[in-house]
């Protein structure tokens, strides 16, 4: 087992945990959708690496020669279908966060929690249960705007 | 047979060319939508009538397998194909102003959902996957308030996360095997994926894929979505594309992975569940959300049953499932004018006398009350878990017992509201004719599905046991044996 | 405290992720699929890229539904922004040389896309690659110029026939009695620039999406960021 291998492997592992723990301790909204983008690049490298092989030519035959040892095309090809999906979905992430941050003025996750529920509970005409989340300040000046 | 593949082409080449269509004509572009989806519909059912007991795989590209893409239909994957297309045709969206771009999306949210009931390849699966959530983001954002935006951001950052933990897990079978077919996977598992490797794989795509089908450390998203999308895409979502997304983690675990610790954690997630999805909604004020935690909770129940061993857990999954799958879209229905506080409900009934007796159609076969469908699916897994020998499976069989007893509690308690007159508020406003309409056709099939009960318990029976049947789909695909 | 628990779950989730690690062999199995196809895709397809042979032939399907995300995306995307409204304030011109460079990297970058695309079954590259380099040429004199708009009009018609010729040439093949997306008209010389049949047409289309989808995603941000 070559030593590159294991350090690919543990970049592939390394990706998707920090990926992971970006999505789960970061509050900032743009911060969770570039973990969520690492995360996936984690996972295809991992993909990637399935069944690396330390040489192996690419699988393109040049002038009519073919190399002995190719790297199999079909992770390559899943990797590029999956690199585009991502993408589409950081394009749309990203418009999504741009108008959260004109309607509620912050990318705080935890306040546009709270604002998100504060606007269901409105909708729906019922108060909302004490949060946990938001600031005493906050709630005050809440409940003296609704007097 | 071939023309499987059109049940996903069709509505994808409309829905490319909707935008372009309705360039020339309006009045075209209005009506293409719904009627490619009927011809759809033709197709699956004149499939469905040819299929009998065998099953027919379809070969993209002419590429034998494993080396191209298969497409696997057997009476279960067209049932849900079927599903999705007939679904997307009754909750078509409304009018609006966005009304091109939401037709374009349901297009592909029929189409892509037919794909993932028909895939047999595991990446395909995945792609399918993603394109059903890019499809939910939009549809769930065309009501453009501040909170659906917020709801949907949120529900995308769970979502992708899910999507690249399945594509994590995908990877380590892709490592283990060196093939995406479902069918030589099936060959391989045995000697390739019985090990750690395997169950973390198969915990990873759990948890991928239980994202859209609700399952417990995963479904934050579903009271915020629920509440703000709109009341017909909340719809689909609870109804149809929840139980797709249960139908791959079906399929993964009778072809690939039958380890009995993947039933395990499966049955445990479940459990979780269907309590914390029954208890909050016994807590929820407000209709829409109530009816989102229940469907957290009969979700779990899906789990529970698919969770039981053999040919018995697929027939009380399917059960369960394709009752949910009646039911939740015409609960969502009448949400579309009672959504907001339980108690602005009082005297509803006086305004939608036909709403509230829906109400409690569906409530009492929610709760599982004879003779009613419910009844039966519940009465089903009940008999089935209590005869398993492992004590955690008549634990579940009591989780099931207290929830109902919980829904019964939450359920009555709105029911009863409805014809409570109150003098000080007035009652909310009669529901749209197409609404109402809607959830009366489902209704109606709840009614009929309880007078035909015999017959339909022996065609469900018919298709989980072809489900159940491994051998048939790995003799159906047939994958060429490789060195 | 949330803090805490969380890292208290990360920390377990590292050692279970270690602990699947060790137990993994590494490069043991051997990519049966790969192999196969890479002994048969020279037959069977005819493309001297063995990747594209996989992304359009064996695995065309994939792509198929991996541009219907990317358009996906762009609707939802442009239903998410919504319409600019007329009197928003734009961003002022670029100085002369960024204009300048704009115009000269135009034709440029328009050649280069399609070549790429259209060398996407002999060298690396093809229709998504090239299709980023086309997109890229619409986006930058935009860049140049913020007041300069794309017309929508013509970039959702040329992702509409892009998309759907694409399904065409898969339906075509259904109506000549084979599978969906069967490659067609042959396989010609392997490694000369007419070969591997339908597959050079089917990269052109994805190009043409993807660049078409792409640069009308970036013309919505950029338009969008303009408002406030």
């Amino acid at each position: 087992m070559p030593d590159t291998g294991l350090l690919l492997y543990g970049g592939a592992f390394g990706l998707i945990l920090i990926g992971i723990a970006g999505i789960v301790l970061s509050a900032h909204l743009v911060r969770i959708i570039f973990a969520v983008a690492l995360l996936e690049a984690g996972a295809n490298l991992l993909l990637l690496l399935a069944t690396w092989h330390q040489g192996a030519a690419a699988p393109i035959i040049v002038a009519g020669r073919v190399p002995d040892l190719m790297a199999d095309p079909v992770p390559q090809a899943l990797v590029l279908t999956a690199i585009v999906i991502g993408v589409g979905i950081l394009a749309l992430a990203l418009s999504l966060a741009l108008r959260v941050q004109r309607a509620y003025g912050t990318l705080d996750m935890h306040e546009v929690r709270r604002h998100m529920e504060q606007d269901i509970a409105d909708e729906a005409g019922i108060d909302m249960p004490s949060s946990s989340h938001a600031p005493a300040a906050v709630q005050t000046a809440r409940q003296e705007s609704g007097a | 047979m071939n023309q499987l593949a059109l049940l996903v082409a069709l509505p994808l080449i409309t829905a490319f060319l909707l935008p372009v269509v309705n360039r020339v004509s309006t009045l075209a572009a209005r009506w293409l939508g719904p009627l490619v989806l009927l011809v759809t519909s033709a197709i699956g059912i004149s499939l469905w009538s040819q299929l009998g007991d065998s099953a027919v795989a379809v070969e993209l590209g002419g590429f034998r397998p494993p080396l191209g893409i298969t497409l696997y239909a057997d009476r279960l994957a067209l049932l849900f194909a079927l599903a999705t297309s007939i679904g997307t045709l009754l909750l078509w969206p409304s009018r609006g102003e966005e009304w091109l771009r939401q037709s374009t999306l349901a297009l592909i949210l029929a189409a892509s959902g037919s794909g993932l009931a028909l895939s047999g390849d595991l990446f395909n699966i995945y792609v399918f996957y993603e394109l059903v959530a890019v499809v939910s983001y939009g549809l769930i954002a065309a009501r453009s308030s501040a909170g659906s935006f917020a709801a949907t951001v949120r529900y995308l950052i769970v979502s992708s996360f899910g999507a690249a933990l399945a594509l994590t897990g995908i990877a380590l079978v892709y490592q283990a095997t060196g093939t995406l077919n479902l069918a030589q996977l099936s060959q391989l598992a045995p000697t390739h994926l019985n090990n750690l490797q395997g169950l973390a794989a198969f915990v990873l795509m759990l948890i991928g894929f239980g994202v859209k089908a609700e399952l417990f450390p995963v479904n934050t998203w579903v009271p915020e979505v629920y509440a703000t999308a709109p009341t017909r895409v909340s719809g689909l979502l609870a109804g149809v594309v929840s139980k797709l997304a249960l139908l791959i983690i079906v399929r993964l675990l009778v072809l690939v992975f039958n380890q009995p610790e993947a039933l395990t954690v499966m049955l445990v997630l479940g459990m979780l569940g269907v309590v914390t999805g029954e208890l909050a909604a016994w807590r929820a004020r407000d209709f829409n959300r109530m009816i989102a935690y229940s469907s957290i909770g009969q979700l779990g129940i899906m789990f529970i049953a698919f969770s039981i061993p053999g040919q018995a857990g697929v027939f009380a999954g399917l059960a369960v499932a394709l009752h949910h799958l009646v039911v939740k879209p015409a609960m969502f229905l009448l949400a579309g004018r009672w959504q907001g506080s339980l108690d602005r409900l009082a005297g509803a009934a006086r305004t939608s006398p036909l709403g509230a007796v829906l109400f409690i159609l569906l409530a009492l076969s929610l709760i599982g009350v004879p003779p009613l469908p419910g009844f039966w699916a519940k009465l089903l897994v009940m008999v089935n878990l209590m005869a398993q020998e492992n004590t955690l499976y008549s634990v579940g069989a009591w989780v099931i017992m207290g929830g109902a007893a919980l829904e019964a509690n939450y359920l009555f308690r709105v029911a009863s509201s409805f014809y409570h007159r109150s003098e000080q508020q007035t009652p909310p406003v009669a529901h749209r004719t197409r609404d109402l309409a809607t959830a009366s056709l489902l209704g109606a099939g709840l009614v009929a599905g309880a007078v035909l009960i015999m017959p339909l318990a022996d065609e469900i029976e018919g298709v989980a046991s072809q489900a159940a049947n491994r051998d048939q789909y790995v003799q159906t695909v047939n994958p060429e044996a490789l060195p | 405290m949330q803090r805490l628990s969380s890292a208290l779950f990360l920390l377990g989730l590292g050692l279970l992720i270690a602990a699947i690690f060790r137990g993994m062999e590494f490069g043991t199995v051997a990519p049966i699929v790969g192999q196969a196809i890479n002994s048969a895709a020279a037959e069977q397809v005819g493309a001297a890229n063995f990747v594209t042979a996989v992304v359009l032939g064996y695995r065309g399907f994939d792509t198929l539904l991996e541009l219907t995300i990317l358009f996906t995306a762009a609707t939802a995307g442009g239903m998410v922004l919504g319409k600019r409204s007329p009197t928003a304030k734009r961003d002022p011109d670029a100085g002369f040389i960024l204009q300048a460079g704009a115009d000269l990297l135009f034709p440029l970058l328009v050649i280069v896309g399609l070549y790429i695309i259209l060398h996407g079954h002999l060298t690396p590259g093809g229709g998504f690659q090239g299709g980023v380099i086309l997109a890229s040429a619409f986006f930058v004199p935009i860049l140049a110029r913020p007041g300069t708009r794309m017309s929508h009009t013509a970039v959702s018609t040329i992702e509409g026939l892009a998309g759907a010729s694409f399904i065409f040439i898969g339906l075509l093949a259904m109506f000549g009695g084979e599978a969906f997306l069967t490659p067609l008209m042959g396989q010609g010389e392997l490694g000369a620039l007419l070969s591997a049949g339908s597959l050079p047409v089917l990269y052109l289309a994805v190009g043409l999406k993807v660049g078409s989808e792409l640069a009308g995603l970036l013309a919505q941000l950029s338009e969008s960021e303009a408002v406030d």
